[in-house]
């Protein structure tokens, strides 16, 4: 048992943190949330780097770091706001590499920043269990991959603009499974759907759009429990990231002739506010080390997105209490973690959603170690 | 970063488990509880015998204080199942007290004192508290004064708990009233029987005693001032952080939230086909997992030698309010035969335990620092906030 991270993930911490703090402005962040675009020298930056190839195994020339070390990557560039699909593209490279997809073409030229992949799953009715897309077979493409034929509509799809494919989960007489999509195949619609939390997304249709069948039905599962995970790490960056941001104005800020940061009240909230930011971090990557080891079901990461998705929006407006008026103007950099994160928390399932998923394992006995 | 338990601790949880199925008899339990926490039954000492011959109790000090020099967090895990279990293993004497000792004390002291509490033959009482000095307890005004061979100690304390059931009373003083109040505070061990010590009992609403404990010209040998003089205010804090670790075990508060799960499978099936009543118990699990998260993490800053005040009080706050909400929730579920008590029997849901533990809630809550106290400690100390 040992929550701490280890040297070599603390060095990529670390590294990431002080490139970011270097060469990322909130500025930088501005100016692509008004043109609501990714920061696409951002994401040739991260390749470039290696970064992106930090979690993949060896066979994909990456660096083994797993899960944890994908948590890593999502949580530093939750820290700056980035506008980039680090979790998103993680989630769906991550599943196919898990799920021993036969993608390991697409999977070598994501990672060489050829290609952007995304997931497409929720649809109108923001359910993980309503998938009504069809895939219908399309006879047989080259190399053996079956080839197929997209109908549908998905609906909150992150990045969707910016991804060079989509990760759609279809079924096919009713039996789930995982397609790719090329998102500048002629039977792709993409249209904004611009929501609180800036991060570009569009509702897509799918019109007889080719498709690539990758993954089958346990892939999808697989799918959520990542995606659900990393959001955790987004979801913990905003929240410390406007806890350290509330510290330091209070103490700076006097009000009495006195610092506020000296007034219990405001000692209480920023304490409470602490004590989410820890607990939240130990959930966020004692999932991820779980997911790692393949030992996490679905409750267990359902219970931990459940955790953080109600404390984030706690932390994410005590520290706005607490700021006053100098934190709701956009010249303060803390609204930016307080759309992410208030967005964040609806995405991949909401409290009350992950709840539900919880509350189907009420009998099982309490975990106390 | 390794989030899973090795083997060997698991092993270890199961074989103290196997003690606890062997020894978790109803009359040992009926002792325990109606002799509030103390060891003095013949079956009680029985017990702490056998207990102290599995050499539990001291594994993780170092060798040569008698330990074994096991990992700290076999001594979580040792806690933690008793307190699963509810059952007795030495409480705050051996949360606290032992590890404030092993820092502070002078080498005959570990040799007198620490064997006595391993083997549960010595129960210690804490006396910090005063009728004007409990959250602000360096206004403390007990008096200890020099005297030949030692120190006579005089004044008053209140929550003494324990003081009945205990062999030592382990007291702050003011030894040194002209220095500022926070050095002028000694450490003093002792004994319950010495001459001029009064105990009067005060019975509390949840049915437990809690005692106020009068010091008239109490004479205390010099070998048992603690930590040197004025060094009192030190190991205070130091055995508080790990009474604060004592008094947030996850362990127990599983136990609650699993008995209330069996109560209900037993005794009212059709609630739990109720949906939001499911999600409700589903609330609670997400409760105990943001508890048992900052239990682990202060219980890993501790096997790293590394008591943190901050993480301590962290834990602390979150135990002592889940333990109100959990019981509080239990009880609202459970309706009337909740809050019946153990002496209805059978008819009482959970055996009585959820109005009983609900009772206790508001004593953990300003109990070992008020989580106000707790609060300003995390703001000041984890976050530097100016003060």
């Amino acid at each position: 048992m040992n929550p701490q991270l280890d040297e070599t993930q603390l060095l990529l911490r670390d590294t990431l943190r002080q490139f970011l703090e270097r060469e990322l402005s909130f500025d930088r962040v501005r100016e692509c949330e008004r043109e609501a675009r990714a920061d696409a020298a951002l994401w040739r930056t991260l390749v470039k780097q290696g970064w992106l190839a930090t979690p993949f195994p060896a066979a994909l020339e990456g660096g083994g770091g797993g899960m944890v070390c994908a948590g890593i990557l999502v949580e530093e560039f939750s820290r700056r706001a980035a506008l980039i699909p680090i979790a998103e593209v993680l989630t769906a490279a991550l599943t196919l590499q898990r799920c021993g997809a036969p993608c390991g073409g697409l999977l070598r030229r994501v990672l060489a920043g050829e290609a952007v992949v995304t997931p497409a799953i929720l649809e109108s009715g923001d359910s993980f269990y309503g998938i009504a897309a069809e895939a219908l077979p399309a006879g047989t493409a080259a190399a053996g991959e079956s080839s197929w034929l997209l109908r549908g509509e998905k609906c909150f799809v992150d990045y969707a603009q910016f991804a060079s494919h989509h990760l759609v989960a279809a079924q096919c007489g009713g039996e789930r499974g995982l397609y790719l999509v090329e998102s500048a195949d002629p039977g792709v619609k993409c249209e904004a759907t611009p929501a609180l939390g800036r991060i570009p997304q569009a509702q897509v249709r799918y019109d007889g759009a080719r498709a690539v069948r990758a993954a089958g039905a346990e892939a999808v599962g697989e799918l959520v429990r990542i995606g659900r995970a990393l959001t955790c790490a987004q979801l913990l960056a905003c929240m410390e990231v406007s806890l350290e941001q509330t510290v330091a104005y209070t103490n700076l800020r006097e009000q009495f002739g006195r610092a506020l940061s000296t007034f219990q009240a405001v000692q209480h909230h920023a304490a409470n506010m602490a004590m989410h930011c820890e607990a939240s971090r130990f959930l966020t990557y004692e999932v991820l080390d779980a997911l790692e080891r393949r030992s996490a079901d679905d409750r267990q990461v359902a219970l931990a997105k459940a955790s953080l998705s109600r404390a984030a929006p706690e932390v994410l407006m005590t520290g706005h209490q607490l700021h006053g008026g100098q934190g709701f103007i956009e010249e303060n950099d803390l609204y930016f973690f307080t759309l992410r994160g208030k967005d964040r928390s609806v995405a991949w399932g909401t409290a009350e959603e992950c709840l539900a998923l919880a509350a189907t394992g009420v009998e099982q006995k309490a975990r106390w170690l | 970063m390794n989030f899973q338990w090795p083997p060997e601790q698991l092993a270890f949880r199961d074989e103290v488990e196997a003690f606890i199925r062997q020894w978790r008899t109803p009359e040992l339990l009926r002792e325990y509880h109606e002799n509030e926490g103390g060891g003095g039954t013949p079956l009680m000492r029985r017990y702490y015998r056998a207990l102290q011959e599995t050499g539990w109790m001291q594994m993780c000090w170092p060798e040569e204080m008698g330990g074994a020099g096991k990992n700290p967090l076999y001594r979580f895990i040792l806690i933690e199942t008793f307190e699963y279990w509810g059952m007795p293993y030495g409480n705050l004497t051996y949360t606290s007290i032992a590890p404030a000792l092993a820092v502070h004390g002078s080498e005959e002291q570990k040799r007198r004192f620490l064997p006595g509490i391993w083997s549960g033959e010595y129960c210690f009482a804490i006396a910090y508290s005063e009728p004007n000095a409990g959250t602000d307890l360096a206004s403390l005004r007990t008096r200890a004064e020099k005297a030949r061979g030692g120190w006579t100690i005089q004044g008053q304390k209140i929550w003494t708990s324990l003081a009945q059931q205990s062999t030592h009373i382990w007291l702050a003083a003011r030894s040194e009233p002209d220095l500022p109040k926070h050095q002028g505070i000694s450490l003093f061990i002792v004994p319950t029987g010495s001459e001029g010590v009064s105990i009067r009992p005060l019975r509390c609403m949840s049915g437990l005693t809690t005692y106020e404990t009068f010091y008239d010209n109490v004479f205390v040998p010099g070998e048992n001032l603690v930590g040197g003089r004025g060094g009192g205010w030190n190991i205070v804090m130091h055995a508080l952080n790990h009474e604060r670790v004592g008094l947030s075990p996850t362990g127990n508060l599983a136990r609650h939230y699993d008995l209330l799960v069996e109560e209900l499978q037993r005794s009212a099936p059709q609630k739990l086909r109720d949906p939001v009543l499911r999600n409700r118990l589903a609330e609670l699990r997400m409760e105990l997992e943001r508890h048992r998260a900052l239990a682990l993490r202060n219980a890993v800053t501790i096997a790293d030698d590394d008591v943190n005040a901050g993480l301590a009080s962290m834990a602390k706050v979150s135990g002592s309010e889940l333990r109100h909400r959990l019981t509080n929730l239990a009880m609202d579920l459970l309706g009337r035969p909740g809050v019946l008590t153990e002496a209805a029997g059978g008819r009482a849901a959970c055996g009585g335990q959820q109005q009983t533990t609900w009772l206790m809630s508001p004593i953990l809550r300003f109990g070992g620092g008020t989580n106000e106290v707790q609060r300003s400690i995390i703001a000041a100390r984890h976050l530097g906030m100016a003060r």
